[in-house]
């Protein structure tokens, strides 16, 4: 007659080696080290023994410490066994080769309302400022007013630095800290129903819409415009984006179709990381263009609009073409 | 095979398990975190960040402007990546979720992905509003799950890791042979109570033996005399002859 006691000795030393197997597995696991295929057939094989023998331990309510010995046994192994790595270079290399821009062309919809609530609010309010300057008020004070202003002049020793930094290096981490903020904050804000996105979008492109046309009326159009044209293909592109990803989990929220509201945000969740690293992406290019290329007062206006002219198509292209083709 | 159905939706009352079937067709048991474990390992991971950020602070101008960069990216980090980092780690825990014994997985138990890591922690600002982590808290409060607003989006749990320092076993004794058959539910009963034995108090021991008397024969009776006899059906059960 099977008695837990018999059971136990009858199957503890298969327990045994399942369970010196699964440690010797970890740890090869994480020296990613080639592993041994038998070893790993192995520890399968005792695994899906161990679920038969646990389900059975239940079923015949054998003592806690044989059910709690197959359960921690089984739960280590199913972890080991079912796990995905999702990194690694390859995975990057796929990921900017296909993934991030068939993401950005599979969600256009979501990137072009995305854009109209950035750029509706960024010309309304430019307009709006640029025919009554002293609106500009209404956004920041005069203090800030007139420090925009000195960054943008041309006699500044490094265009859009703020007078507490000193050099462009502090600039480069002043934007990845910021705009990488700003992104990922339009993103979460989808979880509102996309209102909270939708709020960031505006907002921010009002902010800039405001700055631009002060700056305009105030005579330094072309440091201002010179300055940000070509890092803002990286940068307002990416903020975009990020609006996009929020809009799609607002969206995923509102309207689930025939999932349940639960599983079709988990769904537009993981569908839309795959933006979110594409724009973090973008906007440490971003960052690091703002802070030395577009800063630089001994290069010449011209220039500045040339090599802008190609990263926006250069972007627009990536977007449209890469990876069309790719499975 | 419905008696350990039963009792796995008895626990369901009580407890906030959630459990989750593997393709082998086993139950893995999970335990989500309630709100003061979790916000523990909150004021643990963020006394870390504020320390890391205040030493970067210290040496970051002997640098120069370098350093102030590297220390304005630090802060990045520190803000957004850091639980990342961790999560994807072999413990799937910040060093705060450690200290309480706590961990990220998937909803099926597997370990967490990198997509769902960033997900719920790139979400967690949706979480702190209005202010204070007021949608996260009301979120864990009233879910028997806990998830915050992030793991919602995530399809991730915070549970406790499994306890491995608890004794079950059982002590050997002198078996008894039962005065009449028992059903499965009983000799679980009369097992269970031998596993709990040391560690309850003789009295209690007693007490708890003599509503099982009837097992060893000895019906409405008590004793230390009376305890030793049921636990003696409780190594027949097992299998001592």
């Amino acid at each position: 007659m099977m008695t837990p006691l018999r059971f136990q000795e009858l199957y503890e030393g298969d327990w045994a080696e399942l369970q010196t197997l699964l440690e010797a597995l970890s740890r090869s696991h994480a020296l990613s080290r080639p592993r041994d295929g038998a070893s790993g057939a192995r520890a399968a094989a005792l695994y899906r023994q161990a679920c038969e023998h646990l389900a059975l331990a239940r079923a015949r309510s054998y003592p806690a410490d044989i059910i709690d010995r197959l359960e921690d046994l089984t739960s280590r192994a199913h972890q080991l066994i079912y796990q995905q790595r999702e990194f690694g270079l390859g995975r990057l290399r796929r990921l900017i080769n296909v993934d991030f821009p068939a993401a950005v062309r599979h969600h256009k919809s979501y990137v072009a309302v995305a854009a109209a609530t950035f750029v509706l609010p960024t010309v309304l309010v430019w307009l709006l400022v640029y025919s009554r300057p002293e609106m500009i008020l209404s956004v920041v004070d005069s203090g800030t007013a007139s420090e925009f202003e000195q960054m943008y002049s041309p006699d500044a020793q490094s265009i859009g630095r703020t007078r507490a930094a000193r050099t462009d290096w502090i600039m480069f981490g002043y934007y990845i800290r910021n705009n990488v903020g700003v992104a990922f904050q339009c993103f979460a804000g989808g979880l509102f129903a996309g209102l909270g996105t939708l709020f960031f979008l505006a907002y921010n492109g009002a902010f800039g819409g405001a700055l631009a046309g002060y700056l305009t009326g105030r005579g330094l159009s072309s440091t201002f415009y010179s300055f940000i044209a070509t890092h803002s293909a990286f940068e307002l592109t990416a903020i975009v984006l990020a609006g996009a990803a929020g809009l799609r989990i607002g969206h995923a929220l509102l309207s689930p179709g025939r999932l349940t509201r639960r599983q079709s945000l988990v769904e537009a969740s993981r569908e839309s990381m795959v933006l979110v690293y594409g724009l973090t992406g973008m906007l440490l290019v971003a960052a690091a263009v703002e802070a030395f290329w577009s800063s630089a007062t001994w290069i010449a206006p011209t220039v500045k609009y040339g090599v802008a002219a190609v990263c926006w198509l250069a972007v627009l292209g990536y977007f449209t073409l890469q990876g069309r083709h790719a499975g | 095979m419905s008696k350990p159905e039963r009792a796995v939706v008895r626990r369901d009352v009580l407890d906030t398990v959630a459990a989750s079937e593997t393709p082998e067709g086993i139950l893995l048991e999970l335990r989500p975190a309630g709100l003061s474990a979790r916000y523990y390992a909150f004021v643990v991971d963020w006394v870390i960040r504020l320390a890391a950020m205040n030493a970067a602070a210290l040496v970051a101008p002997m640098l120069g402007g370098i350093g102030v960069a590297v220390w304005l990216i630090l802060i990045f980090l520190l803000e957004w990546l850091y639980p990342v980092a961790f999560e994807l780690s072999a413990t799937g825990a910040t060093p705060g979720k450690r200290v309480m014994g706590l961990k990220v997985v998937m909803d099926n138990g597997l370990p967490v992905t990198a997509a769902a890591s960033m997900t719920r922690n790139l979400l967690r600002v949706a979480d702190f509003l209005p202010f204070a982590f007021g949608f996260g808290v009301v979120s864990i409060l009233t879910r028997s799950d806990s998830k915050r607003l992030g793991d919602l989006a995530a399809g991730t749990l915070v549970v406790h890791v499994r306890r491995t320092d608890v004794r079950t076993a059982i002590e050997e004794g002198a078996p008894v042979m039962p005065a009449r058959p028992l059903a499965l539910d009983d000799q679980a009963a009369l097992v269970a109570l031998a596993a709990r034995a040391p560690r309850l108090t003789p009295a209690r021991l007693d007490e708890l033996a003599a509503l099982a008397a009837a097992v060893s024969g000895n019906d409405g009776q008590s004793g230390p005399a009376v305890t030793r006899r049921v636990l003696g059906v409780a190594q027949w059960v097992l299998g001592r002859r």
